[in-house]
């Protein structure tokens, strides 16, 4: 019996169920920054989160039924064509209190943790229509109210937000404005008694813009600072569409989605009284950028939700289908597909599971990084596995008769909303170079003025390191926390952590803080970083599932071990190329090509069938 | 001393081997030969063609030698040919068409095509004065003079040696010509030589290195200039703008196309063309411009297209003091998504800058630029005046003229001294032009 056994039934008789460990320290150091120095916090991520039996009850009370509407009440296909949600399938969600779920009880919500929330999310994403004009509701329309808003602003707005009586919506982007603060041209001018705002501005592709009835709006006032000097701050205001002056653009015609409400919301001379600030005035920056990263992680429940019934649908069809008289099942490219479609689904799951665990922990979590890492990784699996999908049904996947087009175009958007990807793996990299950057300045400093001692130092390490170090982080071995038949994999992942803690230190030793500007690095650092999230993930998840004895556990190993194989080949590839300098790992050739292109705005190869003489 | 090697070679062959057998070897070899050629290999084989280039000079001094001693004799024979050839170029109007037919007349005269090469000498020196030094068919037609498959050599001997020097010289000579006028030969041109010299003679030779080197030449400008030229001036000056400017959001705007105006007095007024152009970068660099800080408007500035010189002026201020410039700053609440900068006391390491240590000299802004079909204040204002339309902070801003004396006021000449003073005029005028 391992170790692992023993811990896991200790720690189930200190912690009964329902009470979960309790720290105090507060905010804790996040997991996935201290990736960046090397350091992996097991206690973070080992055990896997668990809720408690009786939170298990609860939310299966919601999901039957959900699951039961999503089955048999909602036209998906009908839904996508006349690219509108009918009233009645509204209703049915008001009901069932789909517009509250993370809405305290007290104000009339479901009151449902993180992790509940995900659950949930796995079956309103067979809708992607639905399920974004949920999330535009409450992982970000109302989420500034619940976050930063007053008791009062709560007790106005959240009951008829939870019930869905009202439909919330959150209006930041504007047509100069993607991700660029300093370009937001929506003006709130203080009236003269000091008591309102006046709103002036367009805001653009907002969800649910043409259906909302509260709207979350970020723009710009004048505050001034304690200098004395005036200046132009970013301010979030909660404005009621009955305040007037507010019109919308008619519903944008879309690739996917289809069915959610997207359009241009118009203001002019919008009057907003002033205790409709949420946060403080000027402090709107903050607040937008605390709910875009807080809205993250449960794409990875809904991307795997979807995923799974994707499984189902086209297993269906490969078993069934016959050509040379096999079945499509028997052929070993479609098999393929199956294993990288089970295998991505689960490792989605788990990251979203372990994501939504971290947050449901007491103190104040910083989990933004790991919700950004949950993001990325669903949203391009999810679009792998959507086209591979359509792949094995061949011809049919392209029918518009057969639902399956309609997941691909639906899933597309998920690369892009919620701060795309490459934006969001700036944001993952950058984080944790800082974090990782304050602890080690000193050190490189040091090296840098040619402290002997550390300088030795450090090339005995890397001596040590080229001849084939032994990492030892404490997931295998005496007291390891990994099962032991994922011991080759979590061997690979404390490799993997030991070396890009190395490289890390390496990058900020050759660019400083200057790496901002080094994006194609910054690319492969949180590409390294996800692929370490993803692995942990599923090591603490099939451990757990072995530890207890969970139905199919040696399936979720078979999963385990085939992706942090994988991944650890792409790690160390990736981290080879962190080493190198950028004319051998071909980046500077692709900045130049890229600058040829775009110096001419065109594709400059001559055509080949071009002659000259 | 090439030739020395060679001829020591000769009996060495001779000796070794029969005539005949190295005969064989000769025309087994011949594939084999023109690769080792090409690829400039220095064995012995390649020996007459090294031969031909060290005489070239030789020879040619040979021929001036003995010009020379033509002259010396009495100019009699050489010197009528030649005015006969010349005759044949000063018949009537120099267009394509009469170069033909000179050519043609010479053809037809000349039968045996006695003094080809001095005829093809005389024609290759007036293509220029005829217009058609960059035409293929005429220097084909040039070619064609020469009779066919008289200089193709026959046996090896001929072939190691010089085969009709003076001819074969001549087509290398049209050759050159060519390829000095970048003209590129053609299908015909290599047809013609291969008729009248063979396939390994010096002419054959040049034609294969300018098909060589040309195809690869051909794209070696990245900003190629049409050929021909727009004759419009109009359309020249937008042209000139468009290259200058090298943006591609820079927008072209015709501020004044040329006309004549007669007033009712009588009197003819010329309106020259304006033709400007501005980028957004650079309209929005001219909007952070500080208005107490005076622009200018300088020129003209020459731009060389081929052989066409055009010029233009500048509308752009002096680089501001270094106790006036600000830093940019990234405000920490600026990207929604990521942080733009890190808090890193960390420097970029030495070994990661990759640039070139170069001293770099700071210029003011150009905020935009014009052609105009006349250089003086009258008309620039305009173009000011144009310019304030789409830059409204223009109007606040003193513009001064700094114009120095143009090719239009040299060829005028009378007030030069006047002209190379600094004009000035505050805006204020400018705009009570306007």
């Amino acid at each position: 019996m391992s170790g692992l056994g023993l811990i896991l039934r200790a720690a189930r008789v200190a912690f009964p169920a329902g009470v979960r460990q309790f720290r105090t320290a507060c905010p804790r150091p996040a997991f996935a920054k201290e990736l960046f120095r090397g350091t992996f916090r097991k206690e973070e991520v080992f055990p896997y989160p668990e809720i408690s039996n009786e939170e298990l009850e609860e939310i299966n009370q919601f999901v039957g039924p959900v699951e039961k509407f999503f089955n048999e009440e909602v036209d998906s296909k009908k839904i996508d064509q006349d690219a509108k949600i009918p009233q009645e399938t509204l209703n049915g969600l008001k009901n069932l209190g789909l517009f509250g779920i993370q809405i305290p009880e007290e104000h009339g919500g479901l009151g449902l943790s993180n992790t509940m929330y995900a659950r949930l999310g796995e079956i309103t994403s067979q809708d992607g229509a639905i399920a974004v004009t949920l999330a535009a509701h409450q992982a970000i329309g109302l989420k500034g109210i619940l976050m930063a808003g007053t008791e009062e602003q709560k007790k106005k707005y959240l009951p008829k937000l939870a019930s869905g009586e009202h439909i919330a919506a959150f209006c930041l982007t504007e047509p100069g404005s993607g991700s660029d603060a300093a370009s937001i041209q929506t003006r709130a001018t203080l009236s003269e008694d000091g008591k309102s705002f006046l709103l002036n501005g367009s805001k653009i592709w907002i969800s649910n813009g043409g259906i909302a009835n509260i709207f979350t709006v970020f723009a710009r006032t004048e505050v001034v600072d304690k200098d004395g000097v005036t200046k132009d701050k970013i301010t979030a205001f909660i404005v009621e569409r009955d305040f007037g002056g507010i019109s919308n653009g008619k519903p944008e015609d879309k690739l996917g989605i289809r069915g959610s409400n997207t359009c241009e919301v118009h203001f002019e001379n919008t009057k907003v009284p002033i205790e409709n600030v949420v946060g403080e005035i000027g402090g709107g920056f903050k607040v937008a950028m605390n709910i875009l990263n807080s809205g993250r992680f449960s794409m990875g429940s809904a991307s795997a939700g979807m995923l799974k019934k994707l499984i189902e649908m086209t297993a269906e069809y490969a078993c069934t289908r016959k050509q040379f008289n096999k079945k499509l099942s028997e052929f070993g490219l479609i098999q393929e597909k199956f294993a990288l479609m089970a295998q991505k689904a689960y490792v989605m799951e788990s990251m979203a599971y372990l994501t939504a665990g971290m947050m449901d922990k007491p103190g104040i979590p910083d989990c933004s990084v790991e919700a950004a890492m949950v993001k990325v990784f669903s949203s391009e699996s999810a679009w792998v596995c959507v086209s591979e999908a359509l792949q094995i049904l061949g011809g049919l996947g392209y029918m518009k008769d057969y639902p399956y087009e309609r997941y691909l175009r639906d899933c597309r958007i998920l690369l892009i909303f919620e701060g795309t990807n490459e934006v969001l793996r700036m944001y993952i990299a950058l984080t944790g170079i800082q974090h990782a950057g304050k602890i080690l300045t000193g050190k490189i400093k040091e090296m840098k003025k040619g402290n002997v001692g550390l300088a030795l130092g450090t090339l005995v390490d890397r001596l040590h390191d080229s001849i084939g170090r032994k990492v030892n982080l404490g997931l295998v071995g005496k007291d390891g926390v990994a099962h032991p038949s994922l011991e080759e994999s979590a061997t690979i992942l404390e490799k993997n952590v030991y070396y890009f803690g190395v490289t890390v230190e390496g990058l900020l030793r050759r660019f400083g803080k200057t790496i901002v500007d080094e994006q194609l690095i910054l690319k492969r650092v949180a590409d390294i970083v996800i692929n370490l999230y993803a692995m942990t993930a599923v090591i603490s998840r099939a451990s757990r599932s072995i530890s207890i004895g969970l139905r199919n556990h040696d399936h979720e190993v078979l999963l385990a071990n085939i992706f942090c194989t994988e991944a650890g080949f792409q790690n160390n590839y990736a981290i080879a190329q962190l080493g190198k300098y950028a004319p051998e790992n071909l980046d500077e050739s692709i900045k130049k090509v890229a600058k040829q292109v775009l110096e001419k705005r065109s594709y400059i190869c001559s055509h080949p069938l071009d002659r000259t003489f | 001393m090439n030739r020395v090697r060679m001829l020591s070679l000769m009996p060495v062959w001779g000796s070794s081997a029969g005539r005949s057998s190295l005969l064989a070897r000769a025309a087994s070899k011949q594939n084999l030969l023109q690769l080792q050629r090409r690829s400039g290999l220095q064995n012995s084989w390649s020996v007459p063609v090294r031969c031909f280039q060290a005489s070239t000079t030789f020879s040619s001094s040979k021929i001036a030698r003995s010009v020379q001693g033509d002259k010396d004799r009495g100019k009699s024979a050489a010197n009528r040919s030649l005015t006969v050839v010349e005759e044949l170029f000063e018949r009537e109007a120099k267009t394509k068409a009469t170069f033909q037919q000179a050519v043609d007349v010479f053809c037809k005269r000349e039968i045996r095509r006695r003094g080809h090469v001095e005829f093809i000498y005389a024609a290759l020196k007036k293509m220029v004065e005829f217009g058609v030094e960059k035409d293929i068919n005429i220097y084909n037609k040039i070619l064609d003079i020469f009779p066919k498959e008289v200089f193709v050599p026959r046996n090896f001997i001929q072939r190691m040696y010089n085969h009709y020097p003076r001819q074969q010289e001549c087509a290398v000579q049209v050759l050159e010509q060519m390829e000095t006028y970048g003209v590129m030969p053609n299908k015909e041109t290599k047809f013609l030589l291969l008729q009248i010299f063979g396939a390994k003679s010096h002419p054959m030779r040049k034609y294969q290195r300018i098909m060589y080197w040309f195809p690869k030449f051909k794209h070696i400008n990245p900003y190629p200039v049409p050929d021909p030229l727009p004759a419009d001036a109009v359309d020249l000056a937008r042209l000139s703008l468009q290259r200058i400017a090298a943006d591609l959001d820079a927008r072209i705007t015709t501020y004044q196309l040329p006309h004549v105006e007669i007033l009712d007095s009588g009197k003819v007024v010329d309106y020259p063309h304006i033709i400007g152009i501005q980028s957004p970068d650079q309209r929005s660099l001219l909007a952070c411009h500080n208005p107490e800080r005076p622009v200018f408007v300088e020129g003209p500035f020459p731009l060389w297209l081929k052989k066409t010189c055009v010029y233009y002026y500048v509308l752009r201020a002096e680089l501001l003091p270094l106790e006036e410039r600000k830093e940019e700053v990234i405000d920490p609440e600026r990207n929604f998504y990521y942080p733009m900068q890190l808090d890193i006391d960390l420097e970029r390491d030495e070994w990661e800058d990759e640039e070139f240590d170069i001293d770099e000299v700071e210029e003011g802004p150009v905020f935009a630029m014009c052609m105009a079909g006349a250089g003086d204040q009258a008309t620039l204002a305009k173009w000011i005046v144009g310019l304030q339309e789409t830059n409204p902070v223009l109007s606040q801003m003193p513009v001064v003229f700094r114009l120095t004396p143009g090719p239009r006021e040299l060829k005028s000449g009378t007030d030069l001294e006047e002209n190379s003073e600094e004009e000035t005029a505050r805006s204020q005028s400018v705009n009570r032009e306007a």
